[in-house]
């Protein structure tokens, strides 16, 4: 006879059934989801919080004191001789309409409403710039303009940033919570049912760690197979839902909102579900088995 | 190497099974354990192999005073004691190999120390064509030596033998008996409980342990017992 493996003190059958698996992967493929949410969630309101801090716009409102012309030309006059500022652009009525054409359709909508003239304003990286000074030079000197600095959109989005992210931790805390309960419930059920094994290979001479080790490797590859497939199914659904999405031709999802997965760096993250997964499964049922064993005679 | 002083047992809040026991094992004996069905030999065993504690009294092992042994320190005592079931308890899911492997493996050895003493072994009880098998292709015979080889592939110092002939035929009965003698001879204190004649005429028995209604009496006369034995 070939020397092979040992085989399992526990059957194979017996805590690695089909449902358990089947419950594991569930618990794994909202644990991506979750996962993928909080860093998709995080990345985004990065990259806004980051483009709403470099930059600043003027709106220019209509004035009976002022020409229009003359208005933005005062006005990027002032701004572009303050202090930090790297750039400044009145954007054309063009540009306005693309702007506003997700929320108000395509055409000419800006010949129809009072809409204010904007100015882009960019500041330069890492250089402090004196903005409520700005907007009081541009109040004082040029009739009609008004300096956006983004500081409520800032506090908005970091705001709804960090609530997500935290509904995001808990979801994946809980989530975490049920697994271990789940195979909490699964080795004393496992216990149960081999309590036969279990008191003969005590009566060998077994040591409780013993018997542990042989559930804690049941459990872990349980854990890992299980988490594998429900991150295969994720990925699936993450991909499809970014696929999905960029097909459509809805400006406002497909550039507004913010799409599970944007980058193939977060994929890896992902990876680290299986393990832990397995991980928590191993340690949960590990700790179950010493803690049931040492009320036994 | 074992001492039972005015040992009692009972299960739960029943009455008492085992009353006032007391014996001693020395090193290199050997011992049989007769009685009546419901006497309480399996309870005794039970004791002996440290599955039970008993209610009363004192018990000693290998020189260790079980009442006072924390539980972490009791797998090291029970692996100088090898236990032959009545009903085999062998490992339905493991092969023939496996099973009787089972005591090298929990002691943490690996499988290259111990294949070639197994297999050894298991041909000494005619089972060395059935490494593969699984107990619920054995016969209750057959299950019976596999039972036995894994209650003596690791040399114990003690065996405990619950009616270890019972469902073997003569020839391999003889060949088990030879091999209880053949540990024996090497050290180990053997106790058999039994109710097989051939056991109770063959085996030279050190002493011989009477249990009725719970109570141990040393046997007046071996005769006696076979006498009593062929009775049954």
């Amino acid at each position: 006879m070939n020397p092979k493996a040992p085989t399992g003190l526990m059957p194979a059958d017996s805590a690695s059934g089909a449902t358990l698996h089947t419950i594991v992967a569930v618990m794994s493929f909202l644990a991506c989801l979750a996962l993928g949410g909080v860093l998709t969630l995080s990345r985004m309101a990065s990259q806004w919080t980051d483009g709403l801090s470099s930059s600043a716009t003027v709106q220019l409102l209509p004035s009976s004191q002022i020409s229009p012309e003359d208005q933005v030309k005062e006005a990027l006059s002032v701004v572009t001789q303050w202090p930090g500022i790297m750039s400044a652009k009145a954007l054309s009525r063009g540009e306005a309409n693309a702007l506003l054409e997700p929320w108000l359709g395509k055409g000419n909508v800006l010949d129809d409403l009072p809409a204010p003239q904007l100015i882009e304003v960019t500041l330069k990286p890492g250089q402090p710039v004196e903005l409520a000074g700005l907007s009081q030079k541009l109040a004082d000197t040029v009739p009609g303009a008004q300096l956006d600095d983004h500081t409520r959109w800032n506090a908005e989005l970091a705001g709804f940033a960090a609530s997500s992210a935290a509904i995001g931790w808990s979801m994946l805390l809980l989530i975490a919570l049920a697994t271990l309960a789940i195979i909490v419930f699964a080795t004393q059920a496992g216990l149960r049912t081999h309590r036969e094994i279990v008191e003969v290979v005590h009566m060998i001479g077994a040591r409780d760690v013993f018997i542990a080790k042989e559930f804690q490797g049941h459990f872990l590859w349980l854990g890992i197979r299980g988490g594998i497939i429900g991150l295969f199914i994720a990925i699936v659904t993450l991909f499809g839902s970014s696929l999905f999405w960029d097909s459509r031709e809805t400006p406002v999802a497909g550039q507004y909102l913010p799409q599970l997965m944007g980058s193939p760096f977060h994929y890896l993250w992902l990876i680290f579900v299986p393990v832990i997964m397995g991980l928590i499964a191993m340690v949960t049922a590990r700790y179950t088995v010493l803690r049931v064993l040492g009320r036994m005679q | 190497m074992v001492r039972f002083e005015n040992v009692g047992m009972r299960y739960g809040l029943g009455p008492e099974v085992l009353r006032d026991i007391s014996f001693s094992l020395e090193k290199g004996s050997f011992h049989l354990l007769t009685g009546p069905s419901g006497a309480g030999k399996t309870s005794l065993l039970k004791l002996m192999y440290l599955a039970e504690r008993p209610s009363r009294g004192a018990i000693s092992m290998f020189g260790r005073d079980i009442a006072n042994t924390p539980r972490e320190d009791l797998p090291a005592l029970r692996r100088r004691i090898g236990v032959v079931f009545q009903d085999f308890r062998l490992l339905e899911h493991l092969s023939v190999f496996e099973n009787v492997s089972l005591p090298r493996r929990v002691m943490g050895e690996y499988e290259n120390n111990y294949r070639a003493e197994v297999e050894e072994l298991l041909q000494w009880v005619g089972l060395g064509n059935r490494l593969n098998a699984k107990p619920a292709t054995l016969s209750g015979g057959e299950k019976q030596r596999v039972a036995i080889a894994r209650a003596v592939v690791a040399k114990p110092e003690l065996l405990l033998a619950d009616e270890p002939t019972g469902n073997v035929d003569p020839e391999i009965g003889a060949r088990i008996i030879r091999l209880f003698i053949e540990l024996n001879r090497l050290g180990t204190c053997v106790l058999i409980a039994t109710h097989d004649q051939r056991i109770l005429e063959r085996l030279p028995a050190t002493s011989i342990f009477r249990l009725a209604e719970g109570r141990l009496t040393s046997a007046s006369q071996k005769d006696h017992l076979i006498q009593e034995a062929k009775r049954a």
